[in-house]
């Protein structure tokens, strides 16, 4: 079928971020920082990030706890109805987060959990998953948490684990695992909810987010379509304009949920992992819009031992993109700042900002002129660089996000399921047809008309990726520029 | 290459969680419980262990009770089939001490390999076939009678469990139906209703020819688990018996001349010689609302046999077996024949299915029939026309099923190349496993369709 594509479209030679496989655990964790401070000789020598108190960790955070009165949730039948429920707890069983309800007054559920992951862990084993009927009961344990997903969602068990690893590694980067080793090590008690006060508000936001957006499913990065060369002009703005600031390891950029693009040290990429938990940050904060801020965040795919510092502020009124300067130095704030507004400058000279506005604003309507009639929408994946792309929703999914992505994360399920993986899986129901397939280079899931006779399926695929091949330079970032 | 290790039984167990107990005497609630060489605090913690899980599930109102437990060892399999009783069945994913990535890896297939869903039918079955000969759970009064009988019942049941060729036809526990033209079917009927006029004792009738169901007069939920008896156990049993001469006299110059007689397979197996009726079995039917015990009579002349449902309240004598033999016998011999004779038309020369050709299963929610080219035989002896692997397939694809409505169809291909194929219409189901590499999409999708027109024929499958 992909005879005629000679190179898999949005495929390139280099990467700025790390290709994943499809339900990485994010077990693999580096200790880059370590090996950029080496190299780089840091001018304070001290960086004793583990022994930074508890009051200057609060400080630093911008995150202000929303004093919204928890209503007198217990187990009532609305709460009992909610497609999914996550908690998180300690080893002894102490509750950190619950999405819905109030942690003490789940506190006994919380004691149950711990003692069923204790009872079973007595004999030698560890408990994975429960099911009844249409409710699931996914465990994680990750020392030092246990995190439990309850479910009465389509999901495997490997995409909740997934979704659990993300609310581990959004807690994480909060803390640094080797801190949230620390605390448990010398108070198995200890109450961790002290040092995550705001941080619930950014673990809810990522599941919704990770609920609603393909992207957590595929392990990739959608970009913001731009000419490649305006793509370019901005890489070229950022590195002339930091290119002489020292330890600097990222410069992201982002607008509307989607990447424009990264600049990297070079020898680092980073994990679409990382990347989705920078994303959810810069979502769920509005005050970031206000100001420009500075704060300590750790990238755990990166490594999670310690913090790099971010410089997070918005472009400009008149743009809404986000850039985050991220750095191993925990003091160079307003050497990031004057970066920041060299890099502004130069992008309004070069008429940059209007075309991110453009771009953001204009949703790409034109792909179902193309000549894919019964193609409804689809998501196509670059496995060598962890992107990919789809189009904006059109009917009948404009309307129920949701199904479309049950659809896409049963056809995912299929094709990754430990078990038995899949080279193809079409499946035809009375709401549409469904085309997964993973080939070497890239994965696709399209959904067409449910009457779409197979040959009109295959025709449409094949002109489908020749159109992605076509448009790859302003659907993808094929640079992965360095400072 | 691991060589794999089967499937195996950790446990098995049945509780109430009812029976009152006091402190230090939890090993009451337990009604049985396999092996018995695990010690009574052993039995104790795991009986807890599914009492805590059903609790704790039960907070958050899942749609049915707790299905199975996942753990990195074990997979354990629950099923309530009386208020208060559960029937608990545990796997071990591993029988060697893990040290080595190797025999991890082993670990990985196993738990890969068990499928919720045919474990589950598994564990099913089991209760029903129990409920069957035993009556429910909650019909003993008396813990201690129904701990005998439930020793009496599971210990060589367990034996005989086939853990390791369990598949998707466990799930469907379906019955193999023999199609016969009008005339052939009409005397099958005629002997069936001059026998149950002529002896009003028998309620209802069944009839089979060798492996296939001809006609059945009871529910075909009850006729499932019959069914399963009869091909799995009853009949396996006695077929050998016949071969080996058996209960027949030895100095007949033929066996098979004494095949030329019915018999009785149960009750006085030995008409001739027998001065009483012997033991004849007792079964229940759950068709309507309350469980019907009847006498299980079972008669078998040539590939025939004929299942009696004997009214429950009925005195049985050796006489009236005698005359039931006398009646039964020429008819049934002569029924055979023609029967046998229309077969013989039908029979498409096996060497027209060539091994790569598709192998399909299919299955009728309406009357539990099913048909499979995968299975050889009937034994669940393993022995497939495709692979393994895209059996497990077919299960994967059945327990997605109930997400994409009535009528749907799955087209998937394996990293091996292979295809498999389900389709569900019309409460139908039907999976294919087609062995062709390099086929297309559309290839295969064509050959589905040229096989549900020429298998299939008047099954209308929705375009969707």
């Amino acid at each position: 079928m992909s005879d005629n594509v000679e190179i898999d479209p949005g495929a390139t030679h280099e990467s700025g971020l790390v290709t994943t496989n499809s339900f990485d655990n994010l077990e693999r964790m580096s200790s880059s920082l370590e090996e950029i401070k080496s190299t780089n000789a840091i001018s304070h020598s001290e960086d004793s990030n583990d022994n930074s108190n508890i009051e200057q960790l609060e400080e630093s955070t911008n995150y202000v706890k929303d004093n919204v009165e928890e209503g007198e949730i217990e187990v009532s039948r609305e709460w009992t109805s909610k497609s999914k429920h996550i908690f998180v707890l300690s080893q002894a069983g102490k509750p950190i987060y619950s999405r819905y309800g109030n942690e003490d007054k789940l506190a006994w559920l919380f004691g149950v959990m711990q003692t069923l992951v204790s009872f079973i862990q007595s004999s030698d084993d560890t408990i994975k998953s429960i099911h009844a009927g249409d409710t699931h009961f996914v465990f994680l344990i990750k020392k030092p948490l246990i995190l439990v997903a309850v479910h009465k969602t389509q999901e495997s068990e490997q995409q909740l684990i997934t979704q659990l690893n993300y609310v581990f590694n959004q807690i994480t980067s909060i803390l640094t695992l080797t801190r949230l080793k620390k605390i448990y090590e010398q108070r198995q008690n200890y109450d961790l909810r002290r040092l995550l006060t705001g941080v619930e508000r950014l673990i809810d936001h990522l599941l919704d987010f990770s609920e609603k957006d393909p992207s957590f499913l595929l392990g990739a990065v959608q970009c913001l379509p731009l000419a490649n060369s305006v793509r370019d002009n901005i890489s070229s703005a950022i590195i002339s304009s930091c290119n002489k600031i020292k330890n600097l390891v990222f410069a992201i950029l982002l607008a509307d949920n989607k990447l424009i693009t990264l600049v990297r040290m070079k020898k680092y990429c980073l994990h679409p992992g990382d990347l989705h938990l920078i994303f959810n940050l810069v979502q769920a904060s509005e005050s970031l819009k206000n100001s420009e801020s500075w704060t300590p965040l750790c990238l755990p795919k990166f490594d999670a031992s310690g913090f790099l510092y971010g410089h997070v502020s918005y472009l400009a009124e008149d743009c809404q993109a986000c850039l985050l300067l991220l750095t191993v130095d925990r003091d160079v704030f307003f050497t990031l700042s004057e970066a920041k507004q060299r890099i502004v400058e130069r992008l309004r000279r070069g008429n940059c900002l209007e075309a991110i506005n453009e771009a953001v604003v204009s949703s790409d309507a034109d792909w179902n002129g193309a000549g894919f009639p019964e193609l409804r929408h689809y998501l196509y994946k670059c496995k060598s660089t962890a992107q990919f792309y789809q189009p904006p929703l059109g009917p009948p999914y404009s309307l129920s996000l949701r199904r479309l992505m049950d659809v896409y994360k049963r056809s995912h399920q299929r094709l990754h399921s430990s078990a038995r993986p899949l080279k193809l899986a079409f499946e035809r129901s009375a709401n549409e047809a469904v085309l997964a397939w993973d080939t070497r280079g890239f994965e696709l899931y399209a959904t067409f008309e449910p009457l779409t006779s197979t040959a009109a399926i295959i025709a449409s695929v094949g002109k489908l990726l020749d159109w992605v091949k076509k448009r790859e330079d302003k659907l993808f970032c094929l640079n992965a520029p360095t400072f | 290459m691991v060589t794999k290790t089967d499937v195996s039984l950790k446990n098995f167990f049945i509780f109430n969680s009812t029976i009152p107990t006091k402190e230090g005497e939890e090993l009451k609630k337990i009604l049985y419980y396999y092996p018995i060489t695990d010690h009574a605090d052993v039995q104790i913690k795991n009986v807890g262990l599914v009492e805590g899980i059903i609790n704790f599930t039960e907070t958050f109102k899942p749609s049915s009770p707790v299905n199975s437990l996942h753990t990195n060892d074990a997979r354990q399999l629950y099923f309530q089939p009386e208020k208060n009783f559960w029937v608990v069945m545990t796997l071990h994913l591993t029988n060697l001490p893990k040290n080595k990535d190797g025999l991890n890896n082993i670990e990985q297939m196993l738990e890969d390999d068990i499928q919720d869903n045919v474990y589950e039918a598994l564990l099913k079955q089991s209760y029903y076939v129990f409920r069957l000969f035993w009556n429910t759970l909650y019909s003993y009064k008396d813990t201690d009678t129904l701990k005998v009988e439930l020793e009496k019942f599971f210990n060589p049941y367990l034996k005989c469990l086939k853990l390791a060729h369990a598949d998707i036809l466990d799930i469907f526990n379906g019955i193999q139906y023999l199609p016969l033209d009008k005339n052939t079917f009409l005397k099958v009927q005629c002997f069936i209703n001059h026998l149950e006029s002529s002896y009003p004792e028998i309620s209802h009738t069944a009839f089979l020819y060798n492996d296939h169901l001809i006609w059945s007069g009871i529910e075909p939920e009850d006729m499932q688990t019959i069914y399963q008896y009869l091909i799995g156990t009853l009949l396996p049993a006695n077929v050998e018996t016949e071969l080996q001469g058996g209960s027949m006299p030895r100095n007949i110059s033929s066996p098979f001349m004494a095949l030329r007689h019915g018999r009785f397979i149960t009750g006085p197996t030995n008409l001739k010689l027998a001065k009483t009726m012997g033991e004849v079995p007792v079964l229940y039917l759950f068709g309507s609302d309350k469980p019907v015990k009847y006498y299980f009579v079972v008669y078998r002349a040539l590939s025939a046999t004929v299942c009696f449902f004997i009214k429950g309240d009925t005195i049985l004598t050796l006489d009236f077996f005698k005359q039931l033999d006398e009646v039964a016998s020429p008819k049934l011999i002569a029924l055979v024949t023609d029967i046998a004779e229309y077969c013989a038309k039908q029979i498409v020369s096996p060497s027209v299915q060539s091994e790569s050709a598709p192998k399909f299963i299919y299955f009728n929610n309406l009357n539990l029939a099913y048909k499979s080219t995968v299975h050889l035989d009937n034994k669940r002896s393993g022995n497939l026309t495709c692979t393994k692997e895209s059996l497990r397939i077919m299960a994967d694809i059945e327990e997605k099923n109930g997400l994409l409505g009535k009528s749907n169809e799955t087209i998937l291909k394996t990293m091996n190349d292979y295809w498999v194929v389900g389709k569900c219409s019309n409460s139908r189901q039907f999976y294919i496993a087609l062995q062709q590499k390099n086929a297309s999409l559309i290839e295969i999708s064509d050959e589905v369709k040229k096989l549900c027109d020429s298998e299939l024929k008047g099954i209308f499958f929705h375009p969707v």
